[in-house]
């Protein structure tokens, strides 16, 4: 009996431990969660204190019933509101209003007013990675305006507008003119001393009456503080340097200077080389890409190898323009959204020590050589262009 | 608790160990143990202890040529060939007694002799002198044959009664393979078996287990393949079994099986004859039982259960993309409620966003918490099913539908379950008929891991499994690791486990069961082109 007593005892001694090696965990009914698609932080109207949006789904609406009363109805999602001096009193302060505890892990964006961007963010951003629900994969946005009017806006094609925006960020690599940044990123540059935290711009243009969420350009943020905002081909500019850039349309005159041509860019990599030239810092950036032939205006056989060779030519220059307007900006508001600095910092980590903190006066003046290597590969279905022989 | 039990069990074994003791020396009393010169005597005898049933027929008659012998057939009606009693043994006495004309020298004792030599045309014919013999033969379907003056009696194979045909099992189907499956009649079990095996070395052991019901049981296995031991502790285990009935091979699994209370049964069965003869090739022992269809087969394997015959007549590619599925099949019937109701309870943040609005929306209204619903929905099922086996056929179908629509489209549209719990209980069915030989234990244990599940997530789950995976690995059957090949590894034996090599390439046998003789067949014996001949 006693052998039979002291197994029972260790399995007593394992249940207790079982379950209380479970750690944070709660149990949850699906129709108890008030499912987060979208925050938006603006400013109260109390000063010093914030107001919170969050674009809550109700999943019932979100299915459309079939042959029921389709059409009209009501809105698929909830915009609640709340305000408060921290970001989690506002978020606890929605219990008021909300019978659903909200739940936030299925959060794909923040954004931030343009207001509370200029007066710095790094307050808001405790929360968002001390709380285990948000993940670190959100997408980080200023809007343009107020926050919760964007979350406001009509979504054609989805039915929620956090969700809409959300897509628009993941569709802009077609076009490599807006950036995406995450806010694990966001993360990393705010707490770099040198690197500036960039984030995706969004705004509100109306079209037919109608509310619409445009995403385009990048905001530039000094510190915590929003300084600026890129434009479209300037943000460009930036990927190409940060190697972000994914895909994309450059249009060039055509080799015949009659009609243009579009060229996609189909992959791209870039290299950022600090280096020390007569007790200068100098940065070289390496540029590498390829592109198709996508398009023609001119009547031109560009095939022929020098319309290629002037085409690959007027490639790599409209990139290292692109890159210049944007080092220019960047060089004018005084923000390293290249992480040169870091770049410097992995190479001379002694130089380093000396220089980090004077990185402001250093950055403006620095000398910068951009170095393109683009390549044309394919034309297409046709080398030709539609007309008679 | 637990004590209290064992004491309750302990009490009444002893209980019916005394009754056992008890019946056994009332019936000692009452017989005497061998038979008398007089007949009268020995019939007055068989009288007593075979009763007033009416079901048991003596004749009585007398033959001889010159001089008149008394004699007595005793059989019990229905369990005898009518006629080979009238044509083979009443005829010959009866009319061919002029050859029976014993000389002055020769005795009764040797006359018997003389019938059982020359007078009796049935092939199995033997002489018995206890009481006690002869009646449980002459209960089995023999004919007793008392001759006056003799202390030995005849028992002439008579048996024969209604039985059920060879037919397809209705348990194990196939598309390709043998159709035919065992039956209740242990002869024409073994019949089937030595069909498949002419082997010298295929024994048949028979013995009978069950005081009262006095089952014969036979366990066959191929001396040679089989290990010796193994052979010796399925006899050990049989002949410890001291119970007064054995009417299925149930009854022997639950008194010879290595782990009594674990859910995972350690004996195999099969109804068909194909079946058996592969394990009994494999160096496995089988137990055939008068008056049931399913044959036992020790040692059992964990994998066996997801190995079928077809697996072995199909081709390997084929087979083995089946074995795989039956795998997927197991783990869905176990985890499928489990998981769901883990993911919507605990873990919603790692369902994919569109899925979670979708589940989202069709929970939204429904009353009951999503384990009730798992545990709801799971419990109508298991009704359903029990109930369908029992329908009368033609109440079958109509009982179907309205199990299906109450189940699935009415709970749903009615708002009482979200339509995801009736897609999982759906699946869940469905696959658990994938693999029948643990079906029993896949229940259960799917309604364990749906409650780990709703109180501690995808970890009470991870708990269970691990669990179920230690108890698997610790079990044994008859000495062979249950969880074999798997745990221990031995990874020649891989072969059959998740893919089915072809038979060509299945050198060796089983190496945990059938090490004896490990070889089975020759090697290189692929399907090649005949060596090209010398160049001239």
């Amino acid at each position: 009996m006693p052998k039979r007593r002291k197994i029972l005892f260790k399995l007593i001694i394992f249940i207790i431990f079982i379950l209380s090696i479970a750690g944070c965990w709660n149990r949850r009914e699906l129709d108890t969660l008030a499912i987060v698609f979208g925050v938006g932080i603006d400013k109260a109207k109390k000063p010093g204190n914030i107001e919170i949006t969050a674009q809550v789904i109700k999943p019932g609406e979100m299915k459309s019933p079939q042959g029921g009363s389709g059409g009209g109805g009501e809105k698929p999602y909830w915009n609640l509101t709340s305000s408060g001096k921290t970001i989690f009193s506002a978020v606890r302060e929605f219990t008021h209003k909300s019978n659903r505890k909200l739940y936030f892990p299925h959060n794909e964006i923040i954004i931030f007013s343009e207001d509370i961007a200029k007066e710095g963010i790094r307050k808001y951003m405790d929360f968002f990675i001390r709380d285990p629900e948000i993940r670190r994969l959100v997408w980080v946005l200023v809007a343009k305006g107020n926050a919760s009017e964007v979350l406001e806006t009509k979504a054609i094609l989805e039915k929620v507008p956090a969700r809409n925006i959300a897509q628009l960020i993941e569709a802009r690599a077609a076009t490599s003119q807006a950036s995406a940044v995450r806010l694990q990123e966001f993360l990393t540059r705010l707490m770099s001393k040198t690197t500036a935290p960039i984030a995706s711009v969004i705004e509100i243009t109306r079209e037919k009456k109608e509310k619409i969420a445009r995403l385009i350009g990048t905001a530039v943020f000094k510190d915590d503080k929003l300084v600026g905002y890129l434009n479209k081909s300037e943000t460009r500019g930036l990927l190409w340097v940060i190697g972000e850039v994914k895909s994309g349309i450059i249009v060039v005159k055509s080799p015949g200077g009659n009609g243009e041509v579009s060229l996609e860019i189909i992959c791209a990599s870039s290299k950022i080389i600090p280096e020390i030239k007569d007790n200068n810092i100098h940065i070289r950036v390496e540029i590498t890409e390829e592109g198709n032939l996508g398009e023609q205006t001119s009547a031109e056989d560009l095939t022929s190898l020098p319309a290629w060779t002037v085409l690959e030519r007027r490639q790599s220059e409209a990139i290292h323009n692109e890159v210049r307007r944007a080092l220019k900006k960047a060089q004018e508001l005084n923000t390293d959204i290249f992480a040169f600095g870091e770049a410097v910092h992995r190479k001379y980590p002694e130089l380093w020590k000396d220089i980090e903190n004077r990185w402001d006066e250093y950055f403006p003046n620095i000398e910068v050589t951009i170095n393109v290597n683009a390549k044309l590969r394919r034309s297409g279905m046709t080398t030709k262009p539609p007309k008679p022989e | 608790m637990l004590r209290f039990l064992a004491k309750k069990l302990h009490f009444l074994q002893l209980l019916s160990q005394n009754s056992e003791d008890k019946q056994e020396s009332k019936s000692r009393e009452s017989s005497q143990t061998s038979l008398s010169r007089d007949i009268t005597q020995n019939l007055k005898v068989l009288k007593d202890i075979l009763g007033p049933s009416n079901d048991i027929n003596i004749r009585e008659f007398s033959f001889g040529y010159e001089e008149k012998v008394d004699a007595a057939i005793i059989f019990v009606d229905g369990m005898v060939e009518k006629t080979t009693i009238n044509e083979s043994i009443i005829k010959p006495l009866m009319y061919d007694s002029h050859l029976f004309t014993p000389k002055e020298s020769q005795t009764i004792t040797t006359s018997i002799d003389l019938i059982q030599r020359s007078m009796i045309s049935v092939g199995d014919v033997k002489k018995v002198d206890s009481f006690d013999e002869l009646v449980d033969d002459c209960l089995y379907g023999d004919t007793v044959l008392l001759i006056d003056g003799s202390h030995e009696a005849l028992v002439i194979s008579t048996k024969g009664w209604e039985s059920r045909g060879v037919q397809e099992p209705k348990t194990e189907a196939v598309v390709r393979g043998p159709r035919e499956g065992f039956t209740e009649t242990l002869r024409t079990n073994t019949t089937l078996l030595r069909r498949k095996i002419r082997d010298p070395n295929f024994i048949f052991e028979s013995m009978q287990l069950g005081q009262r019901t006095k089952t014969s049981v036979c366990l066959a296995y191929i001396k040679g393949i089989v290990n010796p031991k193994l052979v010796e502790e399925v006899r050990r285990r049989l002949k410890r079994i001291k119970t007064d009935a054995i009417l299925e091979s149930g009854y022997i699994e639950e008194f010879i099986e290595d782990a009594p209370f674990s859910p995972f049964a350690t004996v195999a069965n099969s109804e068909k004859p194909d079946v058996i003869a592969a394990k009994l090739l494999e160096g496995r022992v089988a137990i055939l039982v008068d008056g049931t269809p399913m044959v036992l087969t020790v040692p059992m394997l964990f994998i066996e259960s997801f190995q079928s015959a077809e697996d072995y007549y199909s081709r390997p590619y084929y087979a083995s993309l089946i074995r795989t599925l039956r795998f997927i099949a197991y783990t869905i019937t176990i985890l499928a409620p489990a998981v769901y109701v883990a993911l919507t309870t605990y873990h919603q943040e790692s369902i994919p966003t569109p899925l979670l609005i979708t589940m989202a929306a069709a929970r939204e209204g429904t009353p009951f918490p999503a384990i009730v619903e798992a545990l709801m929905m799971g419990t109508i099922y298991e009704i359903l099913w029990e109930a369908g086996i029992r329908l009368p056929r033609p109440v079958g179908s109509a009982i179907s539908i309205v199990g299906a629509l109450v189940i699935g489209e009415s709970a749903v549209s009615a708002g009482l379950i979200g339509a995801p719990m009736v897609i999982v209980v759906a699946l869940t069915a469905i696959t658990s008929f994938v693999v029948p030989a643990q079906s029993d234990t896949a229940t259960m244990l799917r309604f364990v891991l749906t409650v780990f599940a709703s109180v501690l997530g995808a970890f009470g789950i991870m708990i269970v499994l691990l669990g179920v995976l230690i108890h698997l690995s610790a079990l044994r059957s008859f000495g062979t690791p249950y969880f074999s090949p798997l745990a221990p590894l031995s990874p020649r034996d891989l072969k059959d486990v998740f893919a089915r090599v072809p038979l060509w390439a299945m050198f060796t046998r089983p190496r945990t069961i059938g090490w004896h003789d490990p070889q089975r067949q020759e090697f290189r014996l692929d399907p090649h082109p005949p060596p090209e001949e010398s160049e001239k």
